[in-house]
């Protein structure tokens, strides 16, 4: 089934079409989607990639095709310069540029030839190739250590904001409740000072 | 009759037309369609695929039809391999390829299958040596991919070595060896079948002339007499009718088959003449339980066969028989052709082989001449009994009559069939469940024995994998419930250090080429997150030793795909939504004001720089930043590593 030039040109053209969403809440469904970026341009589909690695309580990610490249481009432009809030706050979006290999139904590539062998234990390149198997390993150790790593970070940053937030919440009850039942107008008498009447 | 309907799909054609049916007649039924490029007829061995089963199911078409909302359905009479059955099994060796009828009745023996779901014809040789298997296939001779001589009682779970005359309302002539798909083979044999019957028709006759008179005559009389009993209640209640004469018919029988043959076979000697003539049937035995099953279940199979042909043949009968014996016998006679008519209809297929067993039937009834005069007399007075009771022209009534009932018989059929049509062998899946533990075992020991599996070193440029699955009219289950199963049988597998640009296909053809196994491939999606350096894919394959040989493979050898990247494979499980996933970074105020907060929380905004979110997703902004940082530094350093360690590779492929 080798795909033709043109069914590949088209396909890069839909991934030119496509931006790539990420930081999305799991709450952030397709119509949601469509429904906050319908502001800036028309969306055409939603896919979301699904995360089957290991490595859990990944944000999602999500495909979107827009109605052109131009839009693609002012999206991302618009995504970067305001944090956008999807589904809750304060973490933002993100968008980038969608990549080929981020396609689940991309076709085949033209005219690209695939070898493979195996090996002969003789054969010099069979330790190095060892080597590279154990590399690989441990490089996808790494990244699933990384991606420990990196959620930890954000639970600190997001516990700390909630702690933040808390906080802040409750000197505003205490400002809305001395307001309202006139305290602080009792004492800006008192200490002889101007209180803005709400 | 012959009309090909034309069909959206292509590949797809209807044969000749059988008949109708369904209350409004809406319902089509075919005896054969072209289907995928392969002729199908009834009453072929068919595969037919489900998806996640490794082995396809195997069955026969016994029925074929479209259905009012234009759905291809056929029924299927299934075959079991020996591993589906193997608790039922103990004392019993079954060949490698050997596949069991099913039989009996109960859940597992038949069902309704969308046209679609046949993935290819299977041949399968029954060498079941019974008289009305028409031509024995020697199991030697035949390179069939099956072999069938036995049954699988699905009632009872048993074993069978011997058949009740119908299986799921099928005649078993029909099951056997199909006469009309292997009518080029076939006939080469039938000289030797003659011979058997010729051998058995004298024994039969034998028994049947020591066998008393007085209990000859009864018997006639008593079959006779039912069949004229069938006159008298001519409408829609015949088939209780029938029945009930039946069980009279049985008790004063006591055993049923083998008596029945017995009367037949007496009949038989009455009239070995006529029946030789029409001679239609490769045994006398197997003439005489279709008559049988006539009397039981007023034939099947046959709609809309004008009666006038019927009639017209048998005018030409009793003209026949007239000649040799006069008219008298002619009534018994008919009763018999008629019967036998009905199974020429019923069987079209069988036909061709009809002509050569004519004639040495009729060379052998010249020696036997003697004898049956003798019993032409007391036919004489049989027939004489007759005619004062019903005169001449009731036998023909009859005929009509059975003849119309058969339609009505047929309609109720395939009324039933169009209910039966949920889920396939569901109790029998629970066994398999058992068994094919029980087997996966038993293979994976074998397949341990030979560890000492060959690799093909030569470098090989993979191309498009032969179309191996043939499963693709299966609308494909969700990628991650075929995941889910597959890790649970332990038949996925995690591919990594893949071009990350390979697409699924091209991964199936990989390991296709590498390990010669089919599978189900699925790249991994790339994120922002995922590393350039090594795709992912995860694997199912058709078997659990599959996955496990080509993970041992994959671990002991090295599969070096282009640009200097070893295969890895491991059987590490995907996660899979099952537990909500925490996502961090959404706050929530969960005071009194809850709800507006809420509402302004869920929708979507960009975030204005007067407030305190925009401050907190600046923050965000800046993690993510950091983020991205790290990865790209981590993926750097790998890369790094990856070129130096590729660099040290002689050979380039």
């Amino acid at each position: 089934m080798e795909s033709s030039a043109e069914e590949y040109a088209a396909f890069e053209e839909k991934v030119k079409r496509t931006v790539y969403l990420d930081n999305l809440s799991p709450q952030v469904t397709e119509s949601v989607i469509k429904t906050a970026l319908d502001q800036f341009a028309l969306v055409k589909s939603v896919k979301f990639i699904p995360n089957y690695l290991g490595t859990s309580s990944l944000p999602q990610c999500a495909l979107v095709e827009l109605e052109s490249a131009k839009k693609v481009k002012e999206v991302i432009a618009m995504i970067r310069q305001y944090p956008f809030m999807m589904s809750g706050m304060p973490r933002p979006v993100r968008a980038r540029p969608s990549l080929v290999e981020m396609f689940d139904d991309r076709p085949i590539k033209p005219k690209r030839k695939m070898k493979c062998c195996w090996l002969e234990q003789s054969d010099p390149d069979f330790e190095v190739a060892k080597e590279l198997k154990n590399l690989t390993r441990k490089h996808s150790a790494e990244i699933t250590l990384m991606h420990k790593v990196l959620s930890k970070e954000e639970e600190k940053l997001a516990t700390q904001q909630a702690e933040t937030l808390k906080v802040h919440y409750k000197k505003y009850r205490m400002i809305e409740s001395i307001m309202t039942d006139r305290a602080a107008h009792t004492l800006a008498r008192k200490y002889n000072m101007a209180v803005a009447d709400e | 009759m012959v009309e090909e309907t034309k069909e959206k799909d292509p590949e797809f054609k209807w044969g000749k037309k059988k008949g109708f049916g369904g209350k409004k007649r809406e319902v089509i039924f075919y005896e054969s369609f072209i289907y995928d490029g392969v002729a199908y007829t009834l009453y072929d061995s068919v595969y037919l695929y489900k998806e996640d089963e490794p082995e396809p199911f195997i069955g026969k078409i016994i029925k074929i039809w479209e259905s009012g909302d234009k759905k291809k359905r056929v029924k299927v009479l299934w075959f079991f391999r020996p591993c589906e059955i193997l608790n039922f099994l103990e004392g019993y060796e079954a060949r490698e390829n050997e596949l069991f009828l099913a039989a009996g009745e109960g859940l597992g023996l038949a069902n309704v299958n969308p046209l679609e779901a046949i993935a290819g014809k299977c041949d399968v040789a029954c060498i079941l040596k019974d008289d009305r298997n028409p031509h024995p296939l020697d199991a030697g001779l035949q390179n069939a991919d099956f072999v069938c001589y036995r049954f699988f009682d699905v009632g009872k779970h048993a074993i069978l070595d011997k058949i009740e005359d119908k299986i799921a309302g099928i005649e078993v002539k029909n099951i056997f060896n199909n006469l009309y798909s292997r009518k080029l083979g076939g006939l080469s044999k039938l000289g030797l079948d003659e011979k058997e019957v010729s051998v058995k028709v004298t024994t039969s006759n034998e028994a049947a002339t020591l066998s008393s008179d007085k209990n000859n005559q009864l018997l006639v009389e008593k079959l006779d007499g039912k069949c004229f009993d069938n006159v008298d209640s001519r409408d829609k209640t015949l088939p209780q009718a029938k029945e009930k004469e039946n069980g009279v018919y049985m008790t004063s029988l006591a055993k049923q088959k083998s008596l029945a043959k017995l009367s037949h076979c007496s009949r038989d000697s009455l009239e070995m003449k006529e029946i030789s003539k029409i001679g239609g049937n490769v045994s006398i035995d197997k003439t005489l339980l279709k008559s049988k099953n006539n009397l039981e279940m007023g034939g099947h199979n046959i709609v809309g066969i004008p009666d006038r042909q019927i009639n017209k043949r048998l005018g030409e009968g009793e003209v026949y028989e007239k000649e040799k014996y006069g008219i008298s016998s002619a009534k018994i006679t008919s009763n018999v052709k008629n019967r036998r008519n009905y199974d020429e209809y019923d069987d079209v297929k069988e036909v061709p082989s009809k002509k050569p067993k004519i004639d040495t039937m009729s060379v052998k009834h010249s020696e036997k001449k003697l004898p049956d005069r003798q019993i032409n007399k007391r036919l004489g007075e049989n027939k004489a009994f007759e005619k004062e009771k019903y005169g001449a022209s009731s036998a023909r009534k009859t005929n009509n009559v059975q003849n119309r009932r058969t339609y009505y018989d047929n309609d109720d059929d395939d009324d039933d069939d169009e209910k039966e049509v949920p889920s396939k062998k569901p109790k029998i899946d629970t066994m398999h469940a058992k068994l094919a533990r029980d087997k996966l075992q038993k293979e994976s020991s074998t397949t341990s024995l030979n560890v000492e599996h060959k690799l093909d070193y030569r470098v090989m440029e993979v191309t498009q994998r032969p179309d191996v699955d043939r499963s693709k009219w299966f609308k494909p289950m969700a990628w991650e419930e075929k995941m889910k199963n597959a890790c649970e049988q332990g038949k996925l597998v995690r591919l990594e250090n893949l071009d990350p640009s390979l697409t699924s296909s091209e991964v199936q053809n990989i390991i296709w080429h590498g390990f010669e196994e089919s599978c189900t491939a699925k790249m991994i999606q790339k994120t922002a997150y995922s590393s350039p350096h090594s795709g992912q894919a995860f694997v199912i394959f058709k078997r659990k030793e599959a996955a496990e040989s080509v993970v041992r493979k994959l671990e002991e050898g090295c599969f070096l795909m282009s640009n200097g990247r070893p295969l890895v494979g491991s059987f590490e499980l995907p996660c899979l939504s099952g537990k909500k996933p925490i996502f961090y970074g959404h706050h929530a105020i969960d005071q009194p004001r809850q709800r507006e907060t809420k509402d302004a929380l869920s929708t979507s905004h960009c975030s204005q720089p007067n407030n305190i979110e925009y401050d907190m997703a600046l923050e965000w902004c800046l993690l993510q930043e950091r983020e991205d940082k790290s990865w790209r530094r981590l993926y750097q350093r790998q890369g790094e590593e990856l070129s130096k360690l590729k660099a040290k590779l002689k050979s380039k492929i």
